[in-house]
């Protein structure tokens, strides 16, 4: 019957208001009740009591909070005393806005004022449901909004783990990060521990998000969900394969597990040295000097055709025997003979001499010191000039001495 | 007419007597004062500027002879190259026109000592008392290094440095035997003495400038290929290099800087590849350096034989 009346009342008040003949008297929509039947006709006015669940589940012996609002459609604002009736005896439920107690709300036009009501509930509260009445009063408005609160049991504690991307490829030298979103499904908030489970020598740590500190734990509220990087790193001489990590999340009981894959593909590593580690020899000016170098593979996949390339001084020769190497397998090390020949006209001193040996996949140089020295035949030459100057005094003494 | 016996019998006497005439001469006193103020003014300047070096030097103890310190524009190898002519045309200017103007030259001669003997024992004596003279010197430069720089000089910077003393000795050896020269030509000491030094003062001076004039008139008008401009290059060095205060100066770089590479012109792309600063070691150095000191030698050979030729043929009765 108040249905029909409040319906007819909408529809009928642009008509009542344009003949001015009902003005004083406004429609009074009771509270959640309007909205069904006049939704499509016209803009709701009035001030309601929201809330999402108007039952719902407390426990014994917790505080549960409750969030409603005040809402207002297009009226004036007005303040309403808010209040509880129909608290069972030892419950203390009192309203709450913006975290203080208080007794009144005023919800400004067409917007809404956010409150709480904070329930304790007694340890022995028997079970079963109990009905309140939330009231809000003005004026003009008289507003209420029934709830059941029911006292249930606990909701066991629940996590949820999920990745988008649970295996990776990479080489022994990347590192493997996975994201995992990390959920919270129980009623609680809770600090979740967390660990890995990884091959030996494999380094795992965790991230929050886009954080750059390592975490060990993390709380989450209740119902939310994080974000939470895991970061792997394999020892570098791991061979290649595929290697799991297992990432568990526990916390209060609960534990979720998510396993992620490592997929390590081998990866070639030259090295280059020389015979004896001296990385320095001599060289006459023009002469050809030969020196041995070595060319090894450190890495965990073989390397192919391997050449050897050497950048020297303008005008010097460099040659490699063998010139390629069709294939260094991983731990194998391969001599090679490099013959420098420094032009005719290098200068006496060190010079820097480059070699490369260069594969698929990797390329290592290496930089030799070559001291030339020029040869001593000048320095012949010069005790010949003063051994002709010697004759010549030893002529002159013997034609013309004197007796 | 073959004659009897060594040419160089007697030689000891006169190798003896000139050196004890020159050590307590006064002139001799006179030289080494002016060669020790001369040297100690750059050696103490020097050695006030390595004192405040803070980096790194594998040659410090070197740095002492070639640095130019910043209150006097001169190096101890340079105020050297420019001295020791000076103390050996000293030492030698008068050596034989005065015993003839003294006529002692034939109460010399007629004892059983040969003319040939008695010009070697005179330079020889000479030599020697220079050589007493730059190890004096010598060793008072390394003594105020050790007391001032309060670090030991390495192995080879003494064997370097010692390189440097014997190049000296025979530097003083060629100005040595031009002062004898002229003392043998010229029977007046003034003529012989200003003859000397005319040409000492003509290579420092006026050498420098008539070579470089020389090599202007030898370019071409237009230098159209990398060999010409070399070839005007090495010409210009080897003009210079007629002066021995230039091979002395050049064979005191290569011995004193250690980093030095060459001597000559280098073109750019002879440095590429090459390590910058890199010391090349005591034998490369020295073969560097061997055909200036060659050069100082054959030059100090020659220059007395020519003395030897005009005094065998001189009249020496007065």
């Amino acid at each position: 019957m108040r249905r029909l009346i409040a319906s007819l009342a909408l529809i009928a008040a642009p008509i009542l208001i344009a003949n001015q003949t009902f003005a004083a008297d406004p429609p009074k929509p009771p509270a959640g009740a309007a909205a069904a039947t006049a939704a499509n006709a016209a803009p709701l006015h009035g001030m309601w009591l929201l809330t999402d669940y108007p039952s719902q589940t407390v426990r014994p012996g917790e505080v549960s909070t409750i969030r409603f609002k005040l809402q207002n459609a297009g009226i004036a604002p007005e303040s309403l005393a808010v209040s509880v009736d129909g608290a069972p005896a030892g419950w203390k439920i009192d309203v709450m806005g913006n975290g203080q107690p208080i007794a009144a709300a005023m919800a400004p036009t067409n917007d809404s004022v956010a409150l709480q009501l904070r329930v304790e509930v007694p340890k022995d509260a028997a079970p079963g449901s109990q009905n309140i009445v939330v009231h809000a009063k003005g004026a003009t408005q008289s507003i209420a909004l029934p709830m059941t609160l029911t006292i249930g049991k606990e909701v066991p504690a629940k996590i949820a783990i999920k990745t988008q991307l649970p295996s990776l490829i990479g080489t022994p030298k990347s590192s493997f990060d996975y994201t995992l979103s990390v959920t919270n499904e129980s009623g609680k908030e809770m600090t979740m521990a967390l660990a890995a489970q990884a091959p030996g020598n494999f380094q795992t740590t965790f991230t929050e998000g886009y954080g750059t500190n390592e975490i060990s734990s993390l709380p989450i509220e209740a119902g939310a969900s994080k974000d939470i990087k895991v970061k792997v790193r394999p020892p570098s001489d791991v061979k290649a394969g595929n290697y799991p990590v297992l990432v568990k999340v526990s916390g209060q009981g609960a534990t979720a597990e998510q396993k992620v894959t490592l997929q390590i593909s081998g990866q070639g590593q030259l090295s280059l040295t020389a015979k004896d580690g001296r990385l320095s020899g001599e060289a006459q000016v023009g002469k050809t000097s030969d020196y041995t170098l070595i060319v090894g593979n450190d890495g965990t996949a073989p390397i192919e055709n391997v050449e050897m390339s050497g950048s020297v001084p303008s005008d010097w020769k460099v040659e490699f025997a063998p010139k390629a190497i069709q294939n260094v397998a991983p731990g194998e090390k391969r001599e090679v003979k490099v013959s420098v020949t420094p032009s005719d006209k290098a200068i006496a001193g060190d010079y820097v001499a480059s070699f490369r040996a260069g594969g698929r996949g990797d390329s290592k140089s290496a930089d030799f010191r070559i001291t030339v020295t020029t040869s001593t035949l000048w320095g012949m030459v010069g005790i010949g000039i003063i051994a002709i100057a010697l004759l010549v005094l030893l002529g002159a003494v013997a034609r013309f001495g004197r007796r | 007419m073959q004659r009897e016996g060594s040419p160089f019998t007697g030689i000891g006497p006169v190798f003896m007597k000139e050196l004890s005439d020159h050590l307590t001469s006064i002139r001799m006193m006179v030289l080494t004062l002016f060669v020790i103020v001369f040297g100690a003014f750059p050696v103490a300047s020097s050695l006030q500027t390595l004192r405040t070096v803070v980096s790194a030097d594998a040659y410090l103890y070197l740095r002492i002879f070639t640095i130019e310190p910043q209150q006097v524009p001169i190096s101890f190898i340079s105020a050297l190259n420019f001295i020791i002519p000076l103390m050996a045309i000293g030492l030698g200017f008068d050596s034989v026109n005065s015993e003839f103007n003294r006529r002692t030259l034939s109460r010399v001669l007629s004892q059983p000592i040969y003319r040939d003997a008695l010009l070697l024992g005179k330079f020889l004596g000479g030599l020697m008392t220079l050589a007493v003279g730059l190890l004096a010197l010598w060793l008072i430069v390394f003594g105020a290094g050790l007391l001032l720089l309060g670090i030991p000089p390495r192995g080879v910077e003494v064997a370097r440095a010692f390189g440097f003393l014997v190049v000296a000795v025979f530097y003083g050896g060629v100005w040595l035997a031009i002062a004898m020269l002229f003392s043998v030509v010229f029977r007046s000491t003034a003529t012989s003495a200003l003859c000397a030094l005319g040409l000492w003062l003509f290579f420092f001076i006026l050498w420098p400038m008539i070579a470089n004039a020389l090599v202007l008139g030898f370019a071409p008008a237009e230098i159209t290929s990398i060999d010409q401009y070399v070839g005007i290059q090495e010409l210009a060095i080897a003009l210079q290099r007629l002066s021995p205060g230039t091979l002395f100066s050049e064979a005191l770089l290569g011995l004193l800087n250690p980093e030095t590479r060459t001597l000559g012109f280098m073109l750019p792309t002879q440095m590429r590849g090459a390590i910058p600063n890199a010391p090349l070691p005591l034998d490369q150095s020295l073969l560097l350096i061997w055909p200036q000191v060659t050069g100082l030698i054959a030059g100090m050979i020659v220059v007395f034989s020519a003395a030897y030729v005009v005094f065998q043929r001189e009249e020496v009765r007065a």
